[in-house]
């Protein structure tokens, strides 16, 4: 299953048992689809860049979390139609990541490349004295 | 070049992702983003800051994802 990220933000004027409440029903879609919310990030109570339904605050909770893509259908029509989830957002982090795993050995390579070209000088160098 | 006429040396511009090897642009990473968002909040071109095209793609993917989540504003003051 891939890994996703979900990150949410969710109404700070909303009573706390609200909150917990849409957070656990948000986990109960990814296990009831076979997933596990495997790491879970809280910045609590934050300044928004910009007033959203002219709040100033949000609550922010980034989750990573490994689901079938079939459950991203239904986190999505739950967060937008859920009052207390003022915005959110899903990120395939394997995707995301595999071009970093790309990039990453392809930074390897030159590299090592690099190194091998300043040994082959130095030794040349050396050759001349 | 005529002697009397001032000479200006270009700052040089470096990719800041390349020579870090930064290779994953974190929209969470807020810090990081807004060094390329002045306070108007517009993406800073990378005629300005230097940065590669792939990572200046990676960047602005970034900085509209951060908006999205209101880490960063659309327009600023």
């Amino acid at each position: 299953m891939p890994l996703y990220e979900l990150g949410v933000i969710v109404d700070p004027e909303v009573p706390p048992e609200e909150e917990t409440s849409t957070l656990e029903r948000l986990e109960g879609i990814i296990t009831d689809a076979g997933g596990e919310v495997i790491g879970k990030d809280s910045w609590g109570r934050r300044q928004l860049a910009y007033p959203i339904k002219k709040k100033n605050y949000g609550v922010y909770h980034f989750w990573k979390v490994e689901v079938g893509g079939e459950a991203l259908a239904k986190l999505n029509f739950e967060m937008r139609t859920n009052d207390a989830v003022m915005r959110s957002l899903i990120l395939n982090m394997d995707r995301e990541l595999r071009r970093k795993r790309k990039m990453d050995a392809k930074m390897e390579a030159r590299a090592v490349k690099k190194a091998a070209k300043a040994a082959a000088k130095a030794e040349a160098a050396a050759d001349e004295d | 070049m005529r002697p009397n006429k001032k000479r200006f040396r270009r700052r040089v511009k470096v990719c800041r992702f390349t020579v870090e090897k930064i290779n994953y642009i974190d929209y969470k990473d807020v810090e990081l983003l807004r060094e390329y968002t002045p306070t108007n909040g517009k993406i800073l071109p990378r005629r300005v800051t230097g940065t590669r095209p792939a990572f200046q793609h990676k960047l602005t993917r970034a900085i509209k994802r951060a908006r999205h989540m209101a880490l960063l504003p659309y327009s600023g003051n």
